[in-house]
């Protein structure tokens, strides 16, 4: 703290190892700075760049729809991040992160509802973004540390199955509050996406830029800055605790770290992800129902952790954004799949009456694709990364 | 960080390759400046020198709760303008109504999504399933001035223009009801079981006003979960309180559960069963005595076996299927659209879809061919509620399980009530 | 007081069904450390099964007897399914995330069930039960027979395993691997054997709780959703423990009936269908006080 100083007066070893680094060999570090900082090596930086220049420019070339897409898996992307933090880094597995998510939802669609007392749901007309979002993650990081003395005692599987039981609860709440939500069926309007006045759901004035794109513009940054921060709290001491917790909790009870403090923390940092994410996913469709927040959710968000794999930001984006366009993609692709048998071609019917029918097949394609990929890759995504990775690596003397 | 490159950057190809931006134009040279509507003729063309009017489905169709009732109500509609395009079209186009045809799961995050990918490419919405889906939607269906036939009958719809609903809400549906059991001789306790909301909400509120009109009690508005074992409160409720009438707002199953288990306890009432709550395959159920003997339908519209002229065009067109009122439904359900684009093509409207929004709100009448009284599509009131609808009871040898008793008629309690917004809203 | 014992009566009967779905859980559980989310899947595999089954034998045989032959023909069903699917989809996976498993089986889950819910066609299927919902009068009070067969079935099949896990050299084989897998691989324990029994029985055992379910009303697409009520059975008897599984579900479904009949009456602030969500809550209650259920294995924990 009271060195910075000095720090900066001598020359560090720090610098020392900036500017002797050698080229060739660039996913090396050369000192344990570099391997602490934030984009630890050149190759990571400009793959970083690469990809978020591309991604604000795909809005220029994809159709609305497409970014509607993109832009809902981004949210999910941020949920995704905050269920990292507590699975992936601190090993806790939580079924319950939909509650979370619906928490966040509920607090955001009240403060930015109408404040008129007439009307049929709680509203504070509050629609500024930087009011409501930030409130979102609170209130849902406060529930996560109600929640927490509870889950501190538990692991695993107990932690999972009783993390589902508060989805359940948290969905029957949801239903019955009809003041807050509208009540099952009903629903509500979700919060607005307001900033500084302008509202980004409505298309431009001047028609520059559509709805869809200013959603998605909305929901690249926010799932940068969430990125950002995901990154940072996973290289600074707090995350340190956290996989050491997640590896050995006795062994980092006995290195001094407080396991409850560091789990109820992992809880409320994680459910104030959650929050934000809940309070966005619905933005973009301005309705939001009650029976939204249920185990499929949370099952969701599990397998895009997994899917992403190994409790990297970057793999837990890359999960959350396959699982988000999977249907997507299975409703493309589930068209064109035919057998051939004995030389007769065999399609799926189009008529849902028939069986099998094309809307089964995606379905059932859905179940398949996530079991085959885990199946192939039990590491996710990022196993295949870091396969391709070890290739070029290592190159040429791969194997 | 580093699955960043390969991962994003390999789904960035993959979209990139699959679409590009503005290239969804239409043919452009049509007399017809709408979505969704183009001078060539259909992929599977009845007419090939007609153009094609491209409409899309948004159902349940494989794994949400009514996937039951959306497969065959899609493959009605299918069926009814088939008979449509095979009749020379519409103000010379055929219209497709397979092309565009996805599942939404009963989840408003899909049905969201599907409607913006179909949007481009369709002038309208033949179905559009479920109420809190169809919310999900209706802003940008107002925005883009897109009209929809609903798969639902909660008394909302009666309020929006960009709906196109036919036939009674369950709202009305619980108050003739109760109206008619009143007639057939004295209620004087009623009771409400339903899942919360759009569907058993809005009857409940129609068996509460009914209720109040005739001088009765309502005891109870019982709200219930889907599932078999998730009515023991609703069934406690029956037998413990034991009032005149019970006005259900469930599936199938729970209908079947309910009716069964409380007649099994020793409950003699009379249960009303809204719309959705019948299926023929209720009288194959361990509940069926119950249901012959205590079960009273109330519906839209007459059921599968009806003698008109629709019904039998209906049968006609669907020779080979189990009888279901899923069939009944999405045939009926068309007849409005079919008027509104004969309207609107005809008609001195603009061609663009706010001609159409225009021709809907312009409708005076429907030819349902009898399967329900013309002025049932009557738009132009103020207040163009549809008061009128039909009252069956289980009979095992009509084809799908249910005769009429009584054909269309406003009870008393319809006709005076009026009505301002949804309902369950209260 | 009638009505209390009514409900108890019933509590038990649906709560035999959820002990059967929860034995299934335990038994993967102890097997294999996995939970499988595809028992769902099975509990709908067996029903339709058995209202398939239960038309074509009644034309040789009398009604009641072609229902339980039936029910047993859709266990042997759906065990052969559990064994297919464990030995493509869950076999190669030993040894990995245990949470990447998990999803596994639910992504089999998904799967399965839309290919068996386009068996159930429109509406729902008849199971064909002899008794329907008939009751009988027992000591003064009204119960529904399938709730009394509900109750008998979980007897003779919690004797059947009983004996199975006790008696039999296979049973102290698959209790073996349960307790130290490679201790019992160095005893000639075929542990690939263990795994694939495990998934026969919990898959047969999920078979005859959804046939005895749909006695009720009949199959229909929604029923799967019960077998999520026995994940809090397992965990309230805790998750390695059988007579845990069995006592948890008897408790869930008891706790079910008795919030179902008596909640409106006296606690309606908590609103309407509060039974549907009561054996999450008694589920958290208990392990505020025993973190491993009831009956649970406490985790002996070295670093």
């Amino acid at each position: 703290m009271s060195t910075p100083t000095i720090e900066k007066s001598e020359p560090s070893p720090k610098d020392d190892a900036k500017t002797s680094r050698l080229w060739g060999r660039p996913a090396f570090f050369q000192s344990y700075e570099q391997e602490l900082a934030l984009f630890n090596t050149w190759p990571k930086r400009a793959g970083v760049a690469l990809v978020v220049l591309v991604a604000f420019f795909m809005p220029f070339s994809l159709p609305d729809a497409t970014l509607r897409s993109l832009a809902l898996a981004f949210v999910l992307a941020i949920a995704a991040l905050g269920l990292n933090l507590v699975t992936g880094l601190c090993g806790q597995v939580s079924l319950g992160h939909a509650f979370f998510m619906g928490i966040g939802a509920y607090t955001a669609a009240a403060l930015s509802g109408d404040s008129d007392p007439e009307a049929r749901t709680i509203g504070f007309g509050l629609q500024e973004i930087w009011i409501w979002l930030p409130a979102a993650g609170l209130v849902a990081a406060l529930f996560g540390v109600i929640v927490a003395p509870i889950a501190t005692r538990l692991r695993g599987l107990y932690l999972a199955i009783v993390t589902l039981g508060l989805v359940f609860l948290g969905e029957h709440v949801f239903r019955e509050w009809q003041r807050l939500t509208g009540g099952a069926g009903v629903g509500r309007s979700a919060a607005d996406p307001v900033l500084f006045g302008y509202d980004l759901r409505s298309p431009a004035p001047d028609g520059a830029f559509t709805s869809d794109q200013q959603m998605y513009f909305l929901m690249l940054v926010l799932l940068l800055v969430f990125a950002l921060a995901a990154r940072n709290i996973a290289r600074s001491k707090v995350g340190r605790s956290f996989a050491a917790v997640r590896d050995r909790d006795m062994a980092a009870e006995m290195m001094g770290i407080d396991l409850p403090r560091t789990k109820t923390l992992a809880f409320a940092l994680s459910s104030f992800y959650a929050g934000c994410a809940g309070a966005l996913l619905f933005t973009i469709t301005d309705y939001v129902e009650p029976g939204s927040f249920n185990l499929l959710l949370s099952v969701q968000i599990i397998a895009m952790v997994l899917i992403g794999g190994a409790g990297t930001v970057g793999g837990t984006i890359a999960g959350a954004i396959f699982i988000g366009m999977l249907p997507t993609l299975v409703r493309d692709i589930a068209p064109s799949i035919r057998f051939e048998v004995w030389g007769r071609v065999l399609e799926f019917s189009e008529l849902p009456s028939e069986v099998p029918n094309i809307f089964q097949v995606e379905q059932i394609l859905y179940g398949l694709l996530i079991v085959l990929f885990l199946l192939f890759e039990p590491r996710g995504l990022f196993g295949i990364w870091v396969r391709t990775r070890t290739y070029w690596k290592s190159w040429p003397f791969s194997y | 960080m580093k699955v960043h490159k390969t991962g994003i950057a390999l789904a960035v190809l993959a979209l990139v390759a699959s679409g590009c931006r503005g290239g969804d134009d239409e043919g452009g040279s049509s007399a017809i400046d709408a979505p969704g509507v183009t001078d060539e003729p259909c992929e599977n063309a009845v007419n090939e020198d007609n153009g094609c009017i491209y409409l899309g489905t948004i159902s349940d169709l494989s794994a949400g709760p009514f996937a039951a009732l959306g497969g065959p109500i899609t493959e009605a509609q299918a069926a009814f303008w088939q008979r449509v395009n095979e009749d020379g079209g519409i103000g010379g186009y055929d219209v497709d109504v397979t092309s565009y045809v996805k599942d939404n799961l009963y989840n408003p995050e899909t049905h969201a999504t599907l409607y913006a990918e179909i949007e481009p490419d369709v002038l309208a919405l033949a179905q559009t399933l479920g109420s809190p889906t169809t919310l999900a939607i209706l802003e940008k269906m107002k925005s883009q001035n897109v009209i929809g036939a609903p798969a639902s009958w909660t008394s909302l719809w009666g309020f929006e223009d960009n709906i196109l609903e036919s036939g009674s809400s369950y709202c009305v549906e619980a108050m003739n009801a109760i109206d008619y059991l009143q007639e057939q001789g004295g209620v004087e306790t009623v009771m409400a079981i339903g899942f919360p909301g759009d569907y058993g909400g809005d009857g409940a509120a129609g068996a509460e006003i009914a209720a109040e009109a005739i001088g009765a009690e309502f005891v109870d508005f019982v709200e219930t979960a889907p599932g078999q074992e998730a009515q023991s409160a609703a069934i406690s409720a029956v037998v413990s309180q034991a009032p005149d009438v019970v006005v259900l707002g469930v599936g199938p199953t729970e209908t079947a559960v309910i009716v069964g288990q409380a007649a099994a306890r020793g409950y003699t009432g009379r249960f009303v069963g809204l719309s959705p709550t019948w299926n023929p395959a209720l009288l194959q159920s361990e509940a069926a005595p119950a249901l012959e003997a205590l079960f009273t339908h109330a519906g839209p519209w007459g059921s599968f076996g009806t003698e008109t002229d629709g019904h039998a065009a209906m049968r006609e067109a669907l020779p080979d299927v189990d009888p279901n009122d899923g069939y009944t439904s999405g045939w009926a359900w068309s007849y409005p659209l079919k008027a509104a684009l004969e309207a609107w093509l005809d008609g001195d409207y603009a061609k663009t879809r706010e001609g159409l929004v225009e021709a809907v709100n312009e409708l005076e009448s429907v030819d349902f061919e009898g399967m329900l009284p013309e002025e049932a599509g009557d738009r132009t009131g103020d207040n163009d509620i549809f008061t009128q609808s039909v009252i069956s009871e289980v009979d095992p040898a009509a084809p799908a399980g249910l005769t009429t008793v009584q054909d269309f008629t406003a009870g008393p309690t319809a006709s005076a009530h009026e009505f301002t917004g949804a309902c369950f809203e209260g | 007081m009638t009505q209390f014992l009514e409900a108890l009566v019933r509590g038990l009967g649906i709560g035999s069904v959820y002990a059967l779905l929860a034995l299934g859980f335990v038994i993967i559980y102890k097997a294999t450390r996995v939970i499988s989310f595809a028992q769902p899947a099975f509990m709908l595999t067996g029903a339709v099964v058995t209202s398939y089954l239960t038309p074509a034998l009644g034309v040789v045989l009398f009604t009641g007897f072609s229902f339980f032959l039936s029910v047993a023909g859709a266990a042997l069903v759906t065990a052969v399914l559990a064994l297919v699917i464990e030995r493509v989809a869950v076999r190669p996976m030993v040894g990995k995330a245990v949470f990447v498993v998990a999803i596994i089986t639910l992504g089999i889950d998904i799967a399965v069930r839309v290919v068996v819910t386009g068996y159930i066609g429109i509406g729902s299927r008849p199971i064909g039960f002899p008794w329907g919902i008939d009751t009988v009068e027992l000591l003064g009070l009204s119960v529904q027979i399938r709730h009394l067969v509900m109750m008998g079935t979980v007897v003779v099949v919690g004797l059947a395993l009983l004996v199975f896990f006790q008696r039999t050299p296979f049973g102290l084989a698959m209790r073996a691997a349960a307790f130290d897998q490679e201790a019992a691989m160095t005893q000639g324990i075929s542990v690939g054997a263990v795994f694939a029994t495990s998934w026969a029985l919990a898959g047969a055992l999920a078979a005859i709780a959804g046939s005895l379910l749909a006695t009720g009303a009949g199959v229909d697409r929604q029923l799967w959703i019960i077998a999520l009520i026995a994940l809090p059975a397992i965990i309230l008897g805790g998750l390695d423990s059988l007579q845990g599984a069995v006592v948890g579900g008897l408790a869930v479904g008891v706790v079910e009936q008795l919030v179902g009949t008596y909640q409106r009456d006296y606690l309606p602030w908590l609103g309407d269908n509060v039974a549907s969500v009561a054996p999450y809550a008694l589920m958290l209650l208990v392990l505020l006080v025993r973190p491993y259920g009831l009956f649970g294995t406490p985790e002996v924990r070295r670093v």
